[in-house]
């Protein structure tokens, strides 16, 4: 969320490295990755170009215009012409001049107003969301006394007091009235990063708290920062005007309140001297709307996850597709996917994170797809469930799933709601987050039962203990709330309120990973027997292909988006075909048998931007040749389906590719 | 016995929590006893929530104890009070964290850590010198070439690498103790092994002790020479890795080791699926913490809280029945 995180690159290691200094080069690189983005970004270029177009108003208004704004020496109340662009007031000024001088003042209060306030908002927020406890509290409250008081009659209030008091007491009100909805964020924004492990190694490492605060909480801070100081300036803008239109402040000052308040006063609209009254509005309207571009602009360049992007069909279109695969429905078979390709969009063009994959799933089977973080495999279930879409930009570009007979691909959301929780559920990773937190467990149960099926109150409480029963929870615990629930519990739950309907399909993603090797072992072991007595199937992911060993009747191997390798598990386990399949066995420590030194599989899968042309596990693969060149198709070796050229003699291609 | 590198006495921490008219307390850690030798590198696991991270920020000094002392190099550190003598040992006992992706300040390169401890601790060196400190430990932690991964921001660098950044930092201090709390479990398996063999490799060519600290017996094994067992806030079995994993002494060590997932032993029978939970430790009755849970309870297991109590060479349990009843693990 910083501006650094623009420097979005993603070029290999070592491009970056120019003659001089490593650092320096970076910087440069940072420097033009940023111009790029704002010049590519149309709120920054307008935000941008009024408020230079408004400085220079501000810097040098005897340059543009030349008249004495206040020389009444023009006939009153001209239309506009040629030397008076926008007429003449009623007293005989040029309009055009008291707007260009007027300026100044505006874009002065703007910037003093954001500077000071900004500073009192990170004063107070900052120390209240790191100090916690009793200063927390009592910063907390004055934040939110000033935040909820009617600050605009508050101002009138105050400014009617000091009546003509001038300019800086003008900035002084606004500045410490307008703090309080930057604190409040900069608070929360603090509270959350206090929990962020890197402040605690800042301590560990034996920085000083006052250290920690300035040079490790505040840069990671600079776009809320920056909103928040923009923030004020439109507010300064919007309010200084309106005080002076109404007449407190300094009448005799120049800027645009006080051209609007005379005209009111001379009725200019109703006189022949609209632009007197409309200029001064505009010119309100544009600054406000200048600062709050830029801080939209800023915003969405810090944070490119808001940038909202669409694959480009043009660029889709060039990926490669496979042959259109039909498939004949079979009735032993519940989910039959063929030649399934998911593309993310991104900056640099589409990303396909998941390439042409085949997979057929009987009725209750229990099949594992493993593989690396970042090789596809969620993207693969995200397809098959219909989950995929906003955040999460991916769309199927080509390709088949069959599921009972529907083509999952080309269903409707309302179909979709027919089928979903009823036969095929899901359960996430975190059930943290996929639970809600302030609901109880009976009422998220109630909620998904009403949604799909027509139970009274009393069938839909019974079905809710039933299923708690069946994941061993006492249904005690319809009435916990998320957090009361020990991890373990929580997924269980989840796995519960999947199974509300009795799917036919129960798709999982990693839904062990947070959990301790005994909790995870024995919601393992719950699942089984469940999947055994209910007869239902499983798609189980994870990246700990030890986990999945005794209880998946078949494993999906993917790498780089692809299938590596699919087979029997235990054949996989005992025979392992592909060399990653090889690798990640190899990574595992045991805790039975010799102690042997292991090597994991060095390097990294490749960046899917622009997979490698050959094989995508040549770069890491001990037994990689010039034949590894070319990308091997899927060979069938004992029934078991390898890419891997290795193989290339034992059998032919099953799937020309 | 000379003393060791890190010896604790009796380290307890406790927390307050609830609210202001029902305060409860949190027992995280207590009355811990156990040593790291020089060149060690000692486990110390359990469930989350058994206060292993708990004690690895009272090493580390985020957290002071309750109760207890813990003696470096035979010097307690509630002695440590100037500024000068605090840095000292933070630049000997340098920590490790578990996630990688939050454990780095993501507004500046990946060697603002590594430039800093060296500023902080090492200030006799001059620009170049640090900058050539610096490319030193990206290199010793294998992240080449280091002049270009020292030009990176965080969010270009993988969680693997990412964590070895952050055993460059710890480096960059010169050690003699590094904590490392957790740091392969939120990465993929397969780079997992990568780091383990780094940790060994630390070991070998500069001497630095491990604190190892692990939900993954497995891993322990691979990598230390000596395990701390914890649950609940206590230490319930100490002994040589290997004889431990063999021959667990304590009803949950065994629990632990069952629970193993591992792919070349066929599935056991006797592998009843346990649903307990370690349980919060808020103001607890003595007795065992592990009895609600422990299949070999008897009665004195509800009044006395087992201590520590040696049962074999250099083996220790705190269990009342573990030397009568459970002497071999259940086959």
């Amino acid at each position: 969320m910083t501006l650094p995180s623009v420097a979005d690159s993603v070029e290999p290691a070592g491009a970056t490295v120019g003659s001089g200094p490593p650092g320096e080069a970076t910087r440069r690189h940072a420097g033009r990755d940023v111009f790029r983005a704002v010049t590519r970004n149309r709120k920054a270029l307008v935000g941008l170009g009024l408020l230079v177009g408004f400085a220079v108003l501000a810097l040098i208004p005897g340059q543009i215009a030349p008249d004495d704004p206040r020389a009444k020496v023009y006939p009153r109340g001209l239309g506009p012409s040629l030397h008076h662009l926008f007429g003449t007031t009623a007293y005989g000024e040029d309009v055009f001049s008291q707007l260009v001088w007027g300026t100044r003042q505006s874009l002065l209060i703007a910037v003093l107003v954001g500077g000071l306030a900004t500073v009192i908002a990170v004063l107070v927020g900052v120390s209240a969301g790191y100090l916690g406890g009793t200063s927390d509290g009592v910063l907390s409250l004055i934040t939110d006394v000033i935040l909820v008081i009617p600050i605009f009659p508050l101002i009138i209030v105050i400014a009617a007091y000091k009546k003509n008091s001038g300019f800086f007491t003008l900035v002084i009100v606004l500045g410490v009235l307008g703090w309080s909805y930057g604190a409040r964020q900069l608070r929360s924004q603090t509270l959350s990063l206090r929990r962020r492990d890197f402040l605690e190694a800042a301590l560990v490492r034996g920085e000083r708290k006052s250290y920690v605060i300035v040079k490790e909480i505040l840069p990671t801070m600079t776009s809320l920062i920056v909103a928040s100081f923009l923030g004020a300036a439109v507010y300064a803008v919007l309010f200084a005007a309106g005080l002076q239109f109404i007449g407190l402040g300094d009448p005799n000052s120049q800027s645009w309140g006080t051209m609007l308040y005379w005209a009111q006063n001379n009725e200019a609209l109703g006189a022949g001297m609209p632009y007197w009254a409309i200029m001064p509005g505009v010119c309100v309207a544009l600054l406000g709307a200048a600062f709050a571009l830029v801080n939209y602009a800023f915003d969405e360049i810090s944070n490119p996850a808001l940038r909202l992007r669409r694959l480009e069909h043009k660029g889709a279109q060039e990926l490669p597709s496979a042959p259109p695969a039909e498939v004949a429905a079979d009735p032993e078979k519940i989910l039959q996917v063929r030649g399934l390709t998911v593309a993310y969009a991104s900056d640099a063009g589409p990303v396909v994170a998941v390439d042409n994959v085949d997979l057929d799933l009987k009725r209750g089977e229990f099949l594992g797809i493993v593989g690396e973080s970042g090789c596809g495999k969620s993207t693969l279930l995200y397809a098959i469930a219909r989950l995929l879409g906003a955040p999460l930009a991916g769309e199927i570009t080509s390709g088949q799933v069959l599921f009972k007979g529907h083509d999952m691909v080309s269903l409707t959301e309302k179909q979709l709601r027919h089928i979903r929780w009823r036969e095929y559920s899901v359960v996430m990773q975190s059930a943290m987050n996929a639970l809600n937190p302030v609901l109880t467990v009976e009422a998220q149960m109630r909620d998904a039962l009403e949604a799909h099926s027509e139970m009274t109150k009393r069938e839909m409480r019974d079905r809710s203990k039933e299923v708690l029963r069946l994941v061993s929870i006492d249904p005690v615990h319809l009435l916990s709330y998320p957090h009361q629930l020990s991890g373990g519990m929580r997924q269980r739950a989840m796995i519960a309120m999947a199974l509300l309907f009795t799917p036919d399909l129960i798709i999982m993603d990693e839904p062990t990973s947070a959990l301790d090797v005994v909790a995870q072992r024995s919601l393992m072991m719950q699942i089984k027997e469940l999947q055994e007595r209910l007869g239902f199937a499983v798609i189980f992911v994870t990246h700990d292909m030890s986990l999945v060993s005794h209880f998946s009747d078949r494993l999906l191997v993917m790498y780089a988006a692809q299938v590596a390798e699919y087979g029997k598990t235990r054949q996989l386990f005992d025979h392992p075909l592909h060399p990653y399949t090889q690798g990640l066995l190899e990574a595992f420590p045991s805790i039975r048998g010799e102690k042997v030194p292991l090597t994991g599989i060095p390097g990294q899968p490749p960046d899917l931007l622009r997979p490698p042309a050959g094989c995508r596990f040549a770069a890491r693969c001990p037994h990689a040749h010039e034949r590894c060149s070319a990308a091997p198709p899927l060979y069938e070796v004992d029934g078991e389906l390898v890419r891997c050229v290795l193989y290339e003699h034992q059998r032919e291609a099953v799937a020309a590719q | 016995m000379s003393e060791p590198l890190l010896r604790t006495e009796g380290l307890t921490r406790h927390f307050k929590v609830g609210k202001l008219l029902r305060q409860q307390v949190l027992h995280a850690v207590d009355d811990a006893n156990f040593e790291i030798g020089r060149g060690e590198i000692v486990a110390l696991v359990g469930e989350s929530g058994s206060g292993k991270s708990t004690i690895a920020r009272l090493l580390a000094r985020v957290y002071k104890p309750t109760r207890g002392e813990i003696y470096f190099e035979g010097r307690p550190l509630s002695s440590l009070r100037s500024r000068q003598d605090r840095l000292a040992y933070c630049s000997d006992v340098p920590m490790v964290f578990q996630d990688p992706y939050s454990s780095i300040n993501p507004a500046y390169r990946v060697t603002y850590g590594i430039r800093r401890a060296l500023r902080l601790h090492r200030g006799d060196l001059g620009r170049t010198r640090r900058r050539q400190e610096t490319e030193r430990v990206l290199a010793d932690v294998g992240l080449v070439p280091s002049a270009a991964i020292a030009a990176k921001f965080p969010n270009e660098l993988s969680g693997g690498q990412r964590q070895r950044v952050g055993f460059a930092q710890a480096l960059a201090f010169s050690p003699k103790l590094i904590i490392a709390d957790e740091p392969v479990s939120m990465l993929d398996v397969s780079i997992r092994i990568g780091l383990l063999n780094l940790m060994s490799e630390l070991r070998e060519r500069e001497g630095v002790s491990f604190l190892y600290i692990t939900h993954d017996v497995a891993s322990a094994r691979y990598i230390a020479d000596r395990v701390l067992v914890m649950y609940a806030g206590h230490l319930v079995e100490e002994g040589p890795v290997e004889d431990v994993i063999q021959r667990p002494k304590h009803p949950y060590t065994q629990l632990l080791l069952s629970a193993v997932p591992d792919p070349r032993a066929p599935l056991g029978l006797s592998d009843a699926a346990d649903v307990g939970e370690p349980p919060k430790v808020v103001d607890p009755q003595p007795g065992c913490r592990f009895r609600p849970r422990c299949p070999y309870a008897v009665d004195e297991c509800e009044t006395v809280t087992p201590l520590l109590r040696p049962l074999g060479p250099a083996r220790l349990a705190a269990c009342h029945v573990a030397e009568a009843d459970v002497g071999e693990p259940a086959a």
